[in-house]
């Protein structure tokens, strides 16, 4: 039998129809107004070199007892878990009653490429957990970590138990030379040093340009072409437009702290094999002993789940648990499935442990 | 096509069609300017080329525009060559005829020779854009600088330098050479790519027979369009996990670093003879600046902590001495005075606390309180409460 039953005349009213959209695009994109990002309202309440450490503003006062800080990966812009009114992880943990903090590292420069792990994770994070714990009179609080920003979780939690009373871990890779991990098989025959001595920070556009060599058909023309389906509807071009930004946004990388990532998590896969160092603290997941609560997609390209259920067996904690969400790496924050699922999963974990 | 309709008739319909297409076309680019008649050779393709134009004449265009009428030009293109080329097969066409089809709907009119029949590569070619290069681009970009060589041949490469100028020579020498091992490691990464689109339409023509089964064929031109996507991400990712891809990936991008090491090098030469500030000069007063930091950090940090170790054991010593001299409720007299498990601080807090919980023999009225105590040792220079 013949596998392609196409009607002729059903493609052709599809290609018409492809045609008229191009054409009421050609209005709607003259109507589009700039798109914004951030729903919530924040104040600054820390700043330290290009970091700004925040506190969100809910409508009403928080009930949870315990604040919630989020560290997100250095690679892209934090305001993924904020980025619109009916996409925001951060509103619907403050609708929950949720005290939400995050860490925005800014856009790093030149002048910060010297910069290491030891800077990153027991300078800046450690100094944004003393800050919202002071804020908040605890001794402890509650850790989120977004994928890079998980793993720098991760090794914070392990060196500085005596500060962080739950731990979140979001798509988060724990281990790194798991078979379906293209990012990692192709850095493995990188010379990491010749490329930061050559580049200094590694530039976004060149981060960029490798995400989407993950998947070079499907990020650069299928989904191009499925723009055009919504290009008569000026509420999800938006949406489109307004996500495009935020995967195109990025911060260049600081060249020391890439390197050591790349060796040491990338190469050596230390989160798994043992003999971190960051500065002068042994990282061992052992020491992992707080409450864990480990989220990752089913569907992610970048950060594979074989790569974050691992955490499971290494960390030390007799309290794990796992959410697998249905979805890819940027969906678990921004699809309606994900508004549903994921803040109240969190929510609901941390209310039964604070 | 469909199964149910003969081949003449599908061929004559599709004629029609296309004629109907040229009149829905113009109806929906009427008011737009620029819009001229396409050429009935290539209508779909045709037509979205003069979408971008117009779209660019409107200053509407940007890079997502860009992009997505690019992706819509090979979208249109390629589902108009397939469906066009089996619109003169026999109804019955297997996977290998909408394989071959789609082989040949990727090489369009005008296209560079280097890649027909190699979709991933004009993909991968198509995602550079300012900042971000793939390797062919850098490649390149930075062939004026072998051009020298290339026209007295390569043998003077390896040539000894000498003389006033020998240091320049070695570097140019070094830089030619460097440019030379990445044009071939992107020669094996492009043979990869030729090798992936290559493997992309054998898996398409699998997966189209998977849907030779009722019930699972395919019944939009987006529907196929999709399944060679899926085809193709599945024979990129195969030849993308492989050790050898691994292994040419890291030598094109290590060979790459090598090029740009030496540019870079040549350039601080140049500002050096300027007399202008340099990349070295500048990594060296960072690099000492957040070394300076550090090591003011660690002396900050190590002594605060110092200190309020200092402290914390001289309150507790104090609590401890005003404990001892508090009259004890009956219930708790047979307890162990606190001071006694008291842990020796460190040499100088011992020195405070003693001084402090000397008192025990005089009287309690000069023994005072806790909050006392406090305020005394307030009152002593360099403490901190």
């Amino acid at each position: 039998m013949n596998p392609v039953r196409i009607d002729p005349q059903k493609a052709m009213d599809e290609v018409v129809k492809f045609n008229q959209r191009i054409a009421a695009g050609f209005t709607t994109l003259r109507a589009l107004d700039e798109v914004h990002y951030g729903a919530t309202d924040k104040e600054e309440i820390y700043r330290e070199d290009k970091l700004v450490l925040y506190r969100f503003k809910g409508a009403n006062k928080p009930t949870a007892k315990v604040p919630l800080l989020i560290a997100y990966a250095l690679v892209n812009r934090p305001y993924m878990v904020d980025l619109q009114d009916d996409r925001s992880l951060v509103k619907n943990l403050l609708a929950m009653g949720e005290d939400v903090y995050l860490i925005d590292w800014g856009y790093p420069d030149q002048s910060d490429k010297y910069l290491t792990l030891d800077d990153y994770i027991n300078g800046y994070i450690d100094r944004c957990v003393d800050a919202v714990a002071k804020r908040c009179k605890v001794e402890k609080i509650n850790l989120l970590g977004i994928c890079q920003g998980g793993a720098f979780s991760l090794c914070y939690a392990s060196t500085h138990r005596e500060k962080i009373r739950n731990l979140i871990t979001m798509v988060t890779p724990v281990d790194f030379h798991t078979p379906d991990n293209m990012l990692s098989h192709w850095t493995r025959g990188m010379d990491v040093d010749l490329f930061v001595d050559t580049l200094g920070n590694v530039p976004a556009d060149l981060m960029n340009w490798c995400y989407l060599t993950l998947k070079p058909v499907r990020l650069f023309q299928q989904k191009y072409v499925g723009l055009v389906d919504i290009l008569d509807n000026k509420l999800e071009l938006e949406n489109f437009l307004r996500m495009e930004k935020w995967i195109f946004d990025s911060p260049d990388q600081v060249g020391e702290a890439f390197r050591q990532f790349i060796k040491d998590f990338y190469q050596a896969n230390k989160l798994v094999n043992g003999g971190l160092m960051i500065g002068d603290k042994e990282v061992s997941l052992k020491n992992v002993t707080m409450p864990v609560l480990n989220i990752f997609a089913e569907q992610d390209h970048l950060v594979p789940p074989s790569a974050s259920r691992p955490l499971k067996q290494l960390a030390g904690t007799k309290d794990y648990t796992e959410l697998a969400f249905k979805g890819g790496h940027i969906g678990i924050y921004v699809s309606g499935r994900a508004q549903r699922e994921v803040p109240s999963a969190i929510h609901e974990w941390l209310a039964a442990r604070t | 096509m469909s199964d149910t309709k003969p081949n003449q008739d599908w061929q004559k319909d599709w004629q029609a069609l296309q004629k109907q297409y040229w009149s829905a076309w113009q109806d929906a680019t009427r008011n737009a300017a620029g819009a001229t008649t396409p050429d009935p050779a290539a209508p779909w393709h045709e037509g979205m080329a003069q979408w971008s134009r117009m779209f660019a004449d409107s200053g509407k265009q940007n890079e997502t525009l860009e992009r997505m009428l690019n992706g819509a030009k090979s979208y249109t293109a390629l589902m108009q060559a397939m469906i066009g080329a089996a619109a003169g097969q026999p109804s019955g066409a297997g996977p290998k005829l909408w394989t071959d089809a789609l082989r040949q709907g990727f090489d369009l009119p005008g296209m560079d020779a280097l890649l027909q029949g190699n979709p991933l590569a004009k993909m991968l070619r198509d995602i550079g854009g300012p900042g971000a290069q793939g390797f062919d681009q850098l490649s390149a970009s930075f062939a004026p600088f072998l051009q020298q060589a290339k026209s007295e041949g390569m043998s003077w490469l390896n040539a000894p330098a000498f003389g006033y100028a020998r240091e320049h020579q070695e570097h140019f020498q070094k830089t030619a050479a460097a440019f030379v091992e990445f044009q071939d490691a992107v020669k094996k990464y492009n043979a990869l790519i030729l090798k992936a689109s290559q493997r992309s339409f054998d898996v398409f023509q699998n997966k189209l027979a998977e849907r030779e089964e009722p019930g699972r064929q395919i019944e939009t031109p987006r529907a196929l369009y999709d399944l060679w996507v899926d085809a193709a991400e599945d024979a990129y990712a195969e030849i993308a996990l492989s050790d050898e891809f691994r292994a040419v990936y890291g030598e094109v991008v290590n060979a790459q670093m090598r090029v740009r090491a030496q540019v870079q090098a040549e350039v601080e030469r140049i500002n050096t003879d300027l007399g202008m500030p340099t990349r070295s000069e500048l990594n060296s007063v960072h690099k000492r600046m957040h070394d300076l930091r550090r090591a003011l950090r660690a002396t900050d940090g190590a002594s605060a902590n110092a200190e309020i170790a200092a402290l914390r054991a001289e309150v507790k010593a104090l609590r401890e001495a005003v404990h001892a001299r508090v009259p004890q409720p009956a219930a708790t007299t047979k307890t162990k005075p606190a001071a006694t498990k008291a842990k020796p601080a460190a040499a100088p807090v011992r020195k405070r606390a003693a001084a402090v919980a000397k008192p025990r023999s005089a009287s309690r009225k000069d023994a005072g309180s806790f909050i006392d105590a406090l305020a005394a040792m307030k009152t002593k220079p360099g403490s901190r409460a």
